[in-house]
């Protein structure tokens, strides 16, 4: 299994070293896109998937990634790719420190109060002429890369976040840190009362996700070479982080791969195939929403994982055997549970886990 | 004298915030909905009222509000009945918020589709320009005839919640909707109504929202982000609260403006994150 796996990862990183020599740049352009936005989508799952966290603001790390690269790139005449580390250690920063004031706002409030602050910051940043203002900035220091390498080293960099992302969300829900998510996640007043540090698990999965949607987002805008707060803190962002992770499967970790090529295909096949404005092609991606939630509202990963009959990267934990007593007592309502739980983690109804 | 005449302004022009909410805060308080097209409606409702003076040009555009809010009623009812009712008895909270996230973005691209990306705005007439002079202040006309309508609407509607026997059951079945199907009533058509009600309220202050500013497909967002301030700082699912949270919001947003004039929502936004760290469960918290 191990070795096998290993093979895997191999041929993988094999392939994508090669795929720039192999396709043409538009279509480089567009897997980069996906291989990012798959990252931030990924992180949105930790949040509300795992961490029990809605963020409807997480854009406000999309755009302070991108304007901390700008500036640092721009400021100290390095090259984009240099500043790149600037990103996520500011978001992290911004994040730990915003934590003390949102996390005493729960569910919906939350919800508002990080869209809010996300408004505040994008207000501010377009106050500051040492950043452009309204108008933004550009990115003149890219030209300190050779033009041919620049498309290349975007899709390397991007699909090294993508696999980090989803690496490490998973390495992150294996350890003690994730089963303590998920315990604070499906009952926050029982995990406090075995000893869960309801806080710190949070603020962890905050940290984190800040901290990769702020790369994502400053390798984004590398692309671009213009970053502006309207397109930095665009809301966009966020709802199509949401749209990925809920229709692909909130809560599990293949769901937002899913989600993310169901997105993008959609995209390229109403604005290109059909050629449709960009409005019809929301206005579709809006139907599949509502179709999702009314008919499958786990997303379409479980389901398509019970077709399957797949497993590949479940964190779901086989429980110890019960003792003889316990498991009469609960043969009956175990019989007349629903085996679809709405989460893939830490139930015991479920399937059991394929070992990794 | 232009601090207290810009005060007195973000006052009236607060009741137009409030009523922007208040619609909000019924559907949360009574089936625990986040409706996130509530934004997509108010502009929605501005784009029936920019079509009807269209058609009737000889009508006063404010004997439109009653029409508009009577589509809106029947818009929301629609929603309710073919949508929302069908999530709202699941557990999580995700099923209400990506349902009204996709509604929200269905309609919001058909509107850029259908009436184009361009600025409107309903036209108001004389009403817009005049005003009245009160002990050396200026003030005008239109604000302080949003600022009575909206005072009479959250009035009604709180007779309406308190001493009909319609409200009764509204209220019954925000408190227990298992044991009011036991009474015989049927939360589902009680929420229809519930809707369609808010919808009507979210109408009118879209229809003089876009009498006093000009507005595109687009606006919903930011009506959404008001109309969520506004409930959120008045404590979720108070009728009053939202009323006092739209004041509030709007003195600070003109005041700020006063002080600082391409600051826009800055200050709005900074008071409202001081407001709610500082009273996590609202200013004016719900009684029950």
């Amino acid at each position: 299994m191990r070795t096998r796996s290993a093979v895997v990862l191999l041929a993988a990183g094999a392939i994508v070293a090669a795929l720039p020599w192999a396709i043409g740049e538009g279509v480089l352009r567009l897997l980069s896109e996906f291989l990012l936005m798959l990252a931030m989508a990924q992180m949105w799952n930790l949040l509300a998937g795992y961490a029990g966290l809605v963020s409807m603001g997480q854009q406000v790390f999309v755009g302070l990634g991108a304007y901390s690269l700008y500036l640092t790139s721009v400021s100290l005449a390095v090259a984009p790719y240099w500043a790149l580390p600037i990103a996520p250690i500011v978001c992290a920063l911004v994040a730990a420190i915003v934590a003390l004031f949102l996390f005493r706002l729960r569910e919906a409030y939350f919800a508002i109060g990080t869209w809010v602050f996300s408004e505040v910051v994008a207000l501010i940043i377009s106050k500051i002429e040492r950043l452009g203002g309204e108008r933004g900035m550009g990115l003149p220091t890219a030209r300190l890369v050779d033009p041919r390498w620049l498309e290349p080293l975007n899709f390397w960099i991007s699909a090294a976040i993508a696999a980090a992302a989803l690496g490490g969300t998973y390495l992150l829900l294996r350890s003690r840190v994730g089963l303590g998510l998920m315990t604070v996640r499906d009952n926050d007043v029982a995990a406090a009362s075995i000893g869960v540090d309801v806080w710190r698990n949070r603020l962890i999965a905050f940290v984190v996700a800040a901290a990769g949607c702020g790369l994502a987002g400053a390798v984004s805008f590398t692309a671009t070479l213009y970053v502006a707060p309207s397109f930095a803190f665009d809301p966009n962002w966020v709802v199509e982080m949401m749209f990925i992770v809920l229709i692909g499967g909130i809560g599990t970790l293949e769901g937002p791969v899913l989600g993310a090529v169901i997105y993008f295909a959609l995209r390229e096949l109403v604005t290109i195939a059909f050629g449709l404005s960009a409005g019809w092609y929301l206005v579709g991606l809006g139907t599949v929403a509502i179709a999702t939630m009314l008919f499958e509202p786990a997303g379409l990963w479980p389901l398509l994982r019970d077709r399957l009959r797949v497993d590949w990267l479940s964190v779901r934990r086989i429980p110890p055997p019960l003792p003889a007593s316990a498991v009469a007592l609960r043969r009956a309502p175990a019989d007349a549970a629903t085996p679809a739980s709405r989460y893939d983690a830490t139930r015991d109804g479920g399937s059991s886990r394929s070992a990794g | 004298m232009i601090w207290v005449e810009t005060v007195v302004n973000g006052m009236l022009y607060g009741g137009l915030y409030g009523l922007l909410g208040v619609g909000l805060a019924l559907i949360v308080g009574v089936m625990r909905v986040v409706n996130l097209s509530h934004g997509e409606f108010i502009v929605l409702s501005a784009f029936i009222g920019v079509s009807l003076s269209g058609m009737l040009p000889w009508v006063y555009p404010l004997a439109l509000l009653l029409p508009v809010a009577i589509i809106a009623f029947g818009l929301g009812f629609l929603l309710q009945a073919a949508l929302v009712n069908r999530v709202v008895t699941r557990p999580d909270p995700f099923a209400s918020i990506l349902l009204t996230f996709g509604v929200a973005v269905v309609m919001r691209n058909l509107m850029v589709e259908g009436f184009g990306a361009d600025p409107r705005n309903i036209p108001s007439g004389r009403l817009a320009h005049a005003s009245l002079a009160i002990g050396g202040l200026s003030v005008g006309v239109l604000p302080v005839f949003i600022l009575a309508l909206s005072v009479a609407l959250f009035t009604a509607l709180q007779l309406v919640l308190t001493r009909t026997r319609f409200g009764r059951i509204v209220r019954a079945t925000a408190d227990n909707r298992d044991v009011v199907r036991l009474m015989g009533v049927n939360p589902g058509r009680v929420y229809n109504a519930v809707m369609g009600l808010s919808l009507a309220l979210a109408s009118v202050a879209g229809m003089l929202l876009a009498m006093r500013s000009s507005f595109t497909p687009y606006s919903g967002v930011e009506r959404l982000l008001v109309a969520f301030e506004v409930v959120v700082l008045g404590g979720l699912g108070t009728f009053w609260g939202a009323m006092a949270g739209g004041i509030v919001l709007g003195v600070a947003e003109l005041l700020g403006l006063r002080f600082d004039p391409n600051a826009g929502p800055l200050y709005a936004h900074l008071l409202f994150l001081a407001g709610v760290l500082l009273r996590p469960n609202g200013l004016f918290r719900a009684r029950t």
